[in-house]
């Protein structure tokens, strides 16, 4: 296999970019585990990460997180396969499901940080 | 053009351009190999039999994309050129005919059959199953071993370790059997780490399968059936 094999097919370049996503959250993950050991000094003394560098950074990797789980979360209609009544849910549904669940978490987590925050 | 490759004279495959004449519109890419080894070269060497899409001797890579090339109607491809090549991801035995031996092992590996702790008697009658039963696992059985999805799949091009897509596809086949209850001799060979786990669902098996199985489908599922299978409570009870 030649070692741009991914560029042959759309399809493939799409599977890369998939599974490539999920190295600049990792690094976003880092960095936010290395401020959490900075806040953990005390509020005194912690200045939140506001560069216009990091700012960019952070954009460009939720927009990868967010490509990452709309491909994961599409991908489940593939992988789940519940019965309901003896009678297989249709993928579409399993699908619409997975993606509700999501926004209620979002919506839940989200309310939760706000409420930390003030 | 078409891949061409003795290996008692050559180093490495070559191409080899041959006009055909394109009458009608029905004419599909093996009539076009047809053509070549009765008017131009019988030395052209190549699989295939049915001309139907049943027996799925006559997979090639044409232009890039594995087919069956009883399926592959030259009009979708005119007029620019058309260029058969062997599958990919396997040893070429001689111009377009690869060596299907590995696939061979690896089918016979996941026991393709139904296996009973004890056989039920003739007499007993048959053994029947509900159209819900069948549907579980039919379209896994629609799988004629034309090896598509292998040449397709960068995994198994990476590591010819990978147990592969049919292979897989086929022990859910007979895992999902509801006469089958050989699910443990199975699990051994595709839980392995050569086996579902190795796949990083790129997807593109179930893209170029010619019978519509969805062998991504089956291989996703077997690892979460598995996962299961070793985090739930009594997970490994006998089916």
């Amino acid at each position: 296999m030649p070692a741009a094999w991914w560029t042959r097919k759309r399809h493939y370049l799409l599977y890369f970019v998939r599974e490539f996503t999920a190295l600049p959250m990792a690094l976003w993950l880092l960095w936010f585990l290395v401020e959490i050991k900075r806040a953990g000094a005390g509020s005194a003394g912690y200045v939140p990460h506001s560069s216009t560098a990091f700012v960019i950074f952070s954009v460009i990797c939720l927009l990868f997180a967010l490509y990452h789980s709309v491909t994961f979360l599409s991908l489940a209609g593939v992988i789940l396969h519940p019965k309901v009544m003896g009678r297989p849910v249709p993928p579409r549904l399993v699908v619409l499901a997975m993606f509700g669940q999501w926004a209620v978490a979002s919506i839940v987590i989200g309310a939760v940080l706000i409420g930390f925050a003030r | 053009m078409a891949t061409r490759f003795d290996p008692d004279k050559d180093s490495a495959p070559r191409l080899q351009s041959y006009d055909i004449p394109f009458p009608d519109e029905s004419m599909v890419v093996l009539d076009g190999l047809n053509y070549i080894k009765a008017h131009v070269d019988g030395t052209l060497s190549y699989r295939w039999s049915c001309r139907m899409g049943i027996c799925g001797s006559c997979g090639m890579m044409v232009n890039g994309t594995p087919k069956l090339t009883c399926n592959a109607f030259l009009r979708d491809y005119w007029p620019k050129p058309v260029i058969v090549e062997p599958l990919n991801n396997f040893p070429i035995i001689r111009d377009l005919v690869i060596d299907m031996e590995d696939f061979m092992h690896k089918l016979k590996s996941i026991k393709p059959w139904i296996i009973r702790k004890q056989e039920i008697p003739l007499g007993a009658g048959e053994h029947r199953q509900t159209t819900s039963q069948i549907d579980d696992f039919r379209q896994f059985s629609q799988c004629i071993n034309c090896m598509l999805c292998y040449a397709a799949c960068p995994v198994y091009g990476l590591n010819d370790e990978f147990l592969g897509p049919a292979a897989i596809a086929l022990a859910r086949r007979y895992n999902l059997d509801s006469r089958d209850q050989g699910l443990k001799e199975r699990l051994p060979v595709i839980a392995d780490s050569e086996g579902i786990w190795e796949c990083s669902f790129v997807g593109e098996c179930s893209v170029v399968c010619p019978k519509g199985v969805d062998p991504a489908k089956a291989i996703q599922q077997t690892k979460l059936d598995t996962t299961m299978r070793f985090l739930l409570p009594y997970g490994n009870r006998e089916p």
